[in-house]
């Protein structure tokens, strides 16, 4: 029905698009009054809103309203239609077909068509609107239009995941229209006109937004109004906020955070799982670490369950020591699961001569990462090893050192011994494998300097395969070596936890930060 | 008169210029950079590299730092490197929302402060000057922080008086206005309380030990009289070279307060210039908390001047 191939990415043909918000499609809605106002608390950014620079989760929430992806990935990692009905790809994965929906309306009152698409997405493959998201897998010249409602895109190899690649978890790629993608930078200014179900009215920098409802909508008429949101420089304003009944819905909060409306009547707690997780990585080819066998005893020392209890307050998943989260249809879950082994860490550390290990992990001020790596520290202890940690500003971690020097072999996430980094969820592991795990990724988010050419190798396989059995098959021999090399040490994946009053009704929260309204009701 | 004034402001523009200067030479040695900053931590470097050309960042300080000044001299304080639009734009909203909050902390604080630290003089060693006393004490010892969020709790979460963020409606009238600036004023009110009302409070003491108070009394003057024109008059003095320093701190440095309370003031834009290292926006930010301190030490100046006939113009520079 929607041109998805047989035995293509099943995950891909697992839902069948039907007439509404893709996004909430399939989803039993509470009745709810028309009308109203939702009043929305997110934390404030401090970069742009330009699509092509979205990267936090305030702005992803902010901008996530107005603009809307050509697919989406669902929660339990499929990827169904939403401004895309279908796709189709050729035989090798390396062409792929994308039907656009018809009737859909601009907020500006445009009828979307292929040459939106392409314009957007060429202006996120240009020099100046280069995101990280889609630069890899395709360039300028290999999309373009068929037709009035067909896209296609030539791929600079084959992906068999292509579609997830389109959807929102790549979050910097929305369709805007035709004029405002070819000037790079000017989505902003010139009001963020997407498809979505609320369309932009005023927006005072730092300080508020007010959107009303794209009457023209093509998932049918919103419920609310319209939507008003209020910027806030860090989480307790806003959590506060919530708690005295001043907003509706507040965005992204911490574990602890998340606390006071867990089993509160008039409240509704959520903490979705998502892909979103730390890479402790461990330098493979210089220094204390460089022997797997060290960099496994380091694996082993950690109590995996405990960490989630005490820093995540249980709102997390078990990490393998790979990227393969259990919700990506792609997982191999016949993997065993990594777990603490004190006698097994100081036996391998022995036998590689390292009784005495002692290294310093490197981390940042972020969420848990403090406490992540103060966690590490104590595991460590018990198996003799001594881990020092260096917490350091984020322009510190992330700029080269010392300032003007080169980036790649000097910025300290990517050059010290072992390191603590953030990795945001996402609808596939393939930016995860191409950028951070395969040696094409070193100088670039590879900060273990993983070199293995037969993972490399194995990696490609899981990239190009077109059906599940065998993006399984190479995934569970991805996590194979990556268990025998142990580049990358990831204890577990966390879910993202927000918060509601009781009043709103059928608000499906995401991985990402992305707020999606359109069927969304106040009691 | 004239001459005073000219001199301080002779002395204000030298210290404005070497404090642009100084947070151009410090900010050399900030970690950071515009472009990571606005691109974000995984863009690739060549993003950067452009975005940075892009705004000039990569420009040497020195540079960068002419190009500022001379477009000062011109009345303009630069533009945002991160925000891309005039410094000023975002500076006056700021300002102004500053201004609004020192404003009404001010009229709180200030006399309450000085009633505290007034009482606790005249009652020296009983127990409401040891209640005061303490009680100041332990507001000041208490971080804002702390202190913000027990009385959002208190008003706006269990008695739901007062509003949790200090951000009204557009426009909003002046007693609105008023109401949603209450708890964080009341917070710095908690916070300054103890540190102003410790001055006033040992300058009274002083003031009341001294000859011509003993001499009022000894004359036969009412003690209401004696304190109103010769002790207040006296013991005010510190208390106000004190306040003029925390007006200064209540324009331009509140991140705490600011961030708990999501108010937009100048504190939290300058901290956030900071740490994207935008240095015109930063730069022209210090300038401006730096003119607001350089005139309220002044007005203080002079009214301290006023107060104390033994002190003139030309000996209170």
């Amino acid at each position: 029905m929607f041109g998805v191939s047989a035995g293509l990415l099943g995950s891909a043909l697992a839902f069948v698009g039907e007439a509404g918000a893709a996004p909430t499609a399939g989803q039993r809605l509470e009745a709810v009054q028309a009308g109203g106002t939702l009043r929305v608390g997110i934390v404030g950014f401090g970069a742009s809103l330009e699509p092509y620079l979205l990267n936090e989760g305030g702005s992803l929430g902010f901008a996530g309203i107005p603009a809307e992806y050509l697919t989406f990935t669902t929660l339990d990692g499929k990827v169904v239609p939403w401004l895309a009905t279908s796709w189709k790809p050729n035989a090798d994965a390396t062409v792929w077909t994308f039907q656009l929906r018809k009737g859909v309306k601009f907020h500006n009152g445009k009828t979307m068509t292929s040459a939106d698409v392409v314009a957007s997405m060429k202006q996120y493959v240009s020099a100046k609107g280069t995101n990280a998201g889609l630069t890899p897998f395709f360039d300028a010249a290999g999309v373009s239009a068929k037709g009035p409602y067909t896209v296609v895109f030539r791929l600079k190899s084959p992906i068999g995941a292509f579609p997830y690649l389109v959807s929102q978890t790549t979050y910097q790629a929305p369709i805007q229209p035709a004029a405002i993608a070819a000037k790079p930078g000017s989505w902003v200014e010139s009001g963020m006109i997407g498809t979505g179900p609320f369309k932009l009215t005023r927006y005072v920098v730092k300080r508020s937004a007010e959107l009303v409802r794209h009457d023209a909508y093509w998932g049918g008429r919103p419920p609310l109004d319209g939507v008003k949101i209020t910027f806030y420089q860090g989480t307790a304003p806003m959590v506060l906020a919530l708690r005295a009944g001043q907003i509706d819905l507040a965005s992204q909060l911490a574990a602890q955070e998340g606390l006071p409306f867990k089993n509160n009547a008039k409240f509704k707690y959520f903490a979705v799982p998502t892909a979103n997780h730390r890479q402790f990585c461990m330098r493979t080819d210089q220094g204390v670490l460089k022997d797997p066998r060290v960099r496994r005893a380091v694996a082993l020392v950690i109590d995996r369950p405990q960490q989630i209890e005490k820093i995540l307050l249980g709102a997390g998943d078990l990490g393998n020591d790979n990227p393969f989260w259990r919700g990506f249809s792609s997982t191999d879950r016949s993997t065993k699961q990594r777990k603490q082994n004190i006698a097994l860490a100081r036996a391998l550390l022995s036998a590689a001569g390292a009784e005495k290990l002692k290294f310093n992990i490197t981390t940042w001020q972020f969420a848990d990462h403090p406490d992540h790596a103060a966690s590490i520290q104590a595991y460590a202890r018990e198996a003799g090893i001594d881990v020092g940690i260096e917490v350091m500003d984020v322009s510190k971690y992330y700029d080269s050192e010392p300032a003007g020097a080169d980036y790649a072999t000097t910025t300290p996430w990517l050059n010290r011994t072992a390191t603590l980094t953030e990795y945001g969820a996402r609808g596939v592991p393939n930016i995860y494998l191409t950028r951070a795990y395969m040696s094409t990724g070193i100088g670039d988010w590879n900060a273990s300097h993983y070199n293995n050419p037969e993972f490399d190798s194995v990696a490609r396989t899981y990239l190009a395969a077109s059906d599940l059995a065998s993006q399984r098959k190479a995934t569970k021999r991805m996590a194979g070596l990556l268990l025998r090399d142990t580049p990358v040490v990831t204890d577990y994946f966390i879910s993202y936890v927000m918060a509601t009053s009781s009043k709103v009704k059928n608000y499906v929260p995401e991985g990402l930060s992305h707020i999606r309204l359109a069927k969304v009701g106040l009691a | 008169m004239t001459r005073f004034l000219l001199k301080r402001l002779g002395l204000a523009v030298i210290t404005l210029f070497l404090l642009s200067v100084i947070v151009f030479a410090v900010s050399t040695v900030l970690p950071g950079n515009v472009g990571r900053a606005v691109l974000g931590p995984f863009a690739t470097q060549e993003s950067v590299d452009a975005l940075n050309e892009q705004l000039g960042a990569n420009r040497s300080i020195f540079v960068q730092y002419t190009d500022w000044a001379g477009g000062l001299l011109h009345g303009d304080l630069g533009t945002s490197l991160t925000k891309q639009v005039p410094a000023w734009d975002l500076l006056r909203p700021a300002l102004s929302n500053s201004f609004k909050l020192a404003f009404v902390a001010f009229i709180i604080c200030v006399p309450l402060s000085i009633l505290g630290g007034v009482i606790a003089g005249l009652r020296y060693g009983r127990p409401t000057d040891k209640g005061i006393t303490i009680a100041g004490i332990s507001f000041a010892a208490m971080p804002e922080f702390v202190t913000g969020i027990i009385l959002i709790l208190v008003f706006a979460i269990w008695l739901g008086w007062l509003p949790v963020t200090a951000q009204w409606e557009e426009g909003a009238n002046v007693l609105t206005q008023f109401k949603y600036l209450l708890l964080p004023a009341l917070t710095l009110t908690l916070v300054l309380f103890g540190y102003i009302a410790r001055i006033t409070r040992a300058s009274m003491i002083e003031a009341l030990d001294s000859d011509y108070a003993r001499t009022a009394y000894l004359k036969g003057l009412p003690s209401s009289v004696v304190v109103r024109k010769h002790v207040l008059r006296n013991a005010l003095l510190p208390t106000i070279a004190v306040i003029a320093v925390q007006v200064g701190y209540l324009v331009g440095g509140l991140v705490v307060v600011e961030v708990l309370f999501n108010y937009q003031g100048i504190g939290l834009l300058i901290y956030e210039a900071a740490r994207q290292k935008d240095l015109p926006l930063l730069t022209a930010g210090v300038l401006v908390v730096g003119i607001v301190y350089l005139v309220v030490t002044l007005i203080a100046d002079i009214l301290y001047a006023v107060l104390n006939p033994r002190i003139r113009f030309g000996t209170a520079e």
